[in-house]
């Protein structure tokens, strides 16, 4: 090679250097009346009554209305139903709907409409995967337009959440809903164009047309961003991406708490991960706190246990593991696992520690063998792809998995992760664990009320931190970065997005 | 050559089948069941039961793997467990897609390869020459996702002169195309330098430059017609492997291709459209294949399809 080629690398180097390191000063102009958000991944169908993905959810939180509606302190309040009651014998739920709604169709939204969906749901020829949620509703009738009659087994509590489900209008070949937004073309995996619904009976959004684009490279999402072709991203986020979004003066992150919650899942039926002495010692011996400072670069909160500190059935005054390796190594010393060499490189025992192959799950595995190792316990670490790993878990072949909750609203919630009825396949108490006192107090849940219902879940998450069949880590929070001049967005505690209802952009 | 053409398109038949049959087997057995995704952990088992009878996946596995035949033979790929609709709707609605992208990179890869190879051949050992084969090296190098958001921060984040992402006009496709047909303009450009060097060092074009023939007719009249069979041939193979959808490009510029759509139809278990994916694509193999030999036949004449 000739050393005029060395020159020409040289130049060209210092000209693609030039090139990247050019900074745009300008602001790009957002379209008025119009908003772009890229997701990740595109809805399967927008359908309330058939569609399980979380990209549906979110879509379809814009375009229908349920009977109620849950708030982001977990309540719920009325949405399509102005009010509703309970009559006992037979027993029913009655619900009055508002009046006056219309479909995007132009069409007068009715309690025939409810029946519609209703019967859709329960008639097991459709498959429809919220059966289940609806098991004891018997039938449902309407007694005039605005006025429709649910026939229940029993009064249950999480009913009335199951009833925040959207009712589109039945028959109609796109979907048609009542919500703020109507869908003007879904191009799967694509885009998805919604417009906005002027005369939507709780107040018109202001802008006038929304994009959602499905971008599903983090990468390239943002610097969509950067570029000012779309004007939100949301989680997830990788958070070692936020420094970079703060120090853009055009952008900014908006965080939000959610309803996730991350934790350490034990086999109860293992020698090892069954004593409760090796489950304290690990809650002691892992400091999470540096974990979502450094890893997570703030973008988590401390958790206690399943249920969010924002819903009214929270219960604070539970039994915390705060990071002390030094109680660790006293607990594990007094149940009989000595340290063979004290700080030396042999261990008290070792834990199989299974996870996904998502990258930050196994920085943080790594981060957790290197604190336990501390206190003398070995974790060998197995990352797995999802599908064999989940299958693992069901199957009851792990010691320690990570996983995370996503969208833990109703405290019924804890009968499925930890009643010792609820195993899988058909629950998700993975660990295996049973205590029959708290069998009691979960079942009792479903069907009490008021504060009786707030006092059975208060002592039900003693026992669980007592118990320790889940060791708490954090609960993630909600991360969206917009463009600096999207003014009232924020992502619900299920990363729901209908606050784009009132979302606008100053000029 | 309609002779040619049927028996070619006979002899695909048992590589096709095979291709197909063992996507079924696979993805039968991989771990995974399409049932729990689309009710999700807390169905009722009684629901998981009727959704696994409504899907005919509680039959054995040989019996649906005849009734997937049945399907195919009479052109009837079935439902999209996922989605309820036509698994030959949703693969028709991609192939637009993926066909655009494969042709728009293979113009791009062709229209740079050809001349730089040709040129780098009749300048062979000049500072032209080692420049074209080190920028072909370079252009063999970069791997999609890198070279993608590269050309997305130069060409869409800092000049703004192209989207980002999307497949929204004609300009959407120009760095996905690029993207891809870097690589294959790298490899194609190597090799028709390759070709091209052999076939100027043969007699017959001794004897054209000694009839005092012009260099250019030489070159392009002469030289580079024979030389550039090879290059079709790869240059085919590369067109069937684009048509089987690049998911990697279409994943990092949000372009709507086949690549995408089977890949998440293998993430949902979504056993009628992934065999409907797979089949999509082992047939573009067959035809491109079955292009080229055509093609072959036209450029050389000493190739007669028989």
């Amino acid at each position: 090679m000739t050393r005029g080629w060395f020159c020409w690398d040289n130049a060209a180097l210092f000209a693609f250097i030039a090139f990247f390191s050019f900074s745009c000063s300008k602001t790009p102009a957002v379209e008025q009346g119009s908003l772009t958000m890229a997701l990740e991944a595109g809805p399967a169908m927008i359908d309330p009554l058939k569609s399980t993905d979380a990209v549906a959810a979110k879509i379809e939180g814009l375009v229908f209305n349920g009977l109620v509606k849950r708030n982001d302190d977990f309540t719920i309040s009325p949405d399509l139903a102005e009010r509703w009651e309970f009559i006992a014998d037979p027993l029913r739920a009655v619900f009055h709907l508002r009046s006056g709604v219309k479909f995007h169709d132009g069409s007068a939204f009715t309690s025939n409409d409810v029946k519609r969906a209703m019967d859709f749901i329960l008639n097991p020829e459709n498959a429809s995967p919220l059966r289940s949620s609806f098991a004891d509703v018997k039938s449902v009738e309407v007694s005039d337009d605005h006025t429709v009659i649910f026939n229940l087994n029993r009064k249950t509590a999480p009913f009335l959440s199951s009833l925040t489900l959207g009712i589109p209008k039945l028959g109609a070949s796109n979907p048609v809903g009542t919500g703020p937004f109507r869908i003007v073309e879904i191009k799967r995996d694509d885009k998805v164009i919604l417009e906005r619904n002027a005369v939507y009976f709780d107040g018109a959004p202001k802008m006038s047309r929304l994009i959602i684009k499905i971008i599903p490279d983090e990468t390239v999402r943002t610097l969509s961003l950067e570029s000012g072709e779309v004007q939100i991203i949301m989680n997830p986020i990788t958070p070692d991406l936020l420094p970079r979004f703060r120090e853009n003066q055009r952008l900014k992150a908006v965080t939000s708490p959610s309803a996730n919650y991350s934790y350490l899942g034990f086999n109860m039926e293992d020698p090892l991960a069954g004593n409760i002495a090796v489950r304290k010692a690990v809650a002691h011996a892992i400091d999470r706190q540096s974990v979502m400072s450094h890893i997570l670069k703030g973008l988590a909160e401390p958790a206690t246990g399943p249920i969010s500190p924002n819903s009214g059935f929270y219960e604070g005054a539970v039994e915390r593991y705060g990071y002390d390796p030094e109680k660790a190594k006293k607990i594990l010393d007094e149940a009989g696992f000595p340290d063979p060499d004290g700080s030396g490189p042999t261990k008290r025992f070792t834990l199989r520690y299974s996870t996904s192959q998502n990258e930050l799950r196994r920085r943080i595995a790594e981060v957790f063998q290197w604190q336990l190792e501390k206190v003398g316990i070995g974790l060998d670490i197995r990352s797995y792809e999802w599908g064999a790993f989940y299958a693992d878990i069901k199957k009851g072949n792990f010691q320690i998995f990570s996983l995370t909750w996503v969208g833990v609203a109703d405290p019924d919630i804890l009968r499925y992760m930890f009643h010792s009825e609820s195993m899988p396949p058909d629950g998700a108490n993975r660990g295996r664990y049973k205590n029959a006192e708290l069998d009691l107090l979960l079942s009792a849940g479903v069907t009490a009320d008021g504060e009786g219902r707030r006092r059975v879940y208060s002592e039900a998450q003693k026992i669980i931190a007592r118990d320790l069949p889940y060791v708490s880590l954090w609960r993630p929070l909600n991360v969206a970065v917009t463009d600096r001049r999207v003014r009232e967005f924020h992502l619900s505690p299920d990363e729901g997005i209908k606050s784009l209802k009132n979302v606008y952009v100053e000029n | 050559m309609r002779a040619f053409v049927i028996r070619r398109i006979m002899t695909s038949i048992p590589s096709v089948l095979g291709v197909v049959t063992l996507v079924f087997f696979m993805i039968h057995l991989a771990p995974g069941d399409p049932v729990e995704i689309m009710l999700g952990e807390n169905a009722a088992p009684a629901d998981r039961a009727a959704l696994t009878k409504q899907l005919k996946l509680d039959r054995p596995i040989f019996e649906q793997y005849l009734s997937f035949l049945r399907g195919v033979a009479t052109l009837d790929l079935g439902e999209s467990i996922h989605t309820k609709k036509s698994v030959a709707g949703s693969i028709a609605e991609r192939y637009g897609a993926t066909l655009k992208l494969a042709l728009a990179s293979m113009l791009f890869a062709v229209t740079l390869a050809i001349p730089l190879g040709a040129l780098a051949a009749v300048k062979k050992d000049t500072r032209y020459d080692r420049g074209a084969m080190m920028a072909s090296l370079v252009g063999v190098s970069m791997p999609s996702f890198w070279l993608g958001p590269m050309l997305i921060l130069a060409f869409a984040v800092e000049l703004k002169w192209l989207p980002v992402a999307g497949a929204d006009d004609w300009s959407s496709i120009i760095l996905p195309a690029v993207t891809l047909g870097s690589a294959m303009s790298a490899i194609l450009a190597r090799l028709t330098r390759s070709t091209m060097i052999e076939t100027l060092g043969e007699e017959y074009i001794i004897t054209a430059r000694a009839k005092g023939l012009s260099g250019f007719a030489v070159i392009f009249k002469h030289a580079l017609g024979n030389a550039l069979l090879p290059v079709v041939t790869i240059a085919g193979l590369q067109l069937g492997a684009l048509l089987g959808g690049a998911i990697i490009t279409e994943t990092i510029f949000a372009w709507p291709g086949l690549g995408r759509l089977t890949i998440q139809a293998i993430n949902a278990r979504d056993y009628p459209l992934t065999q409907g994916c797979v089949l999509t694509i082992a047939l573009s193999y067959v035809a491109v294949n079955l292009l080229t030999d055509i093609l072959y036949a036209l450029i050389d004449p000493r190739v007669r399809l028989k």
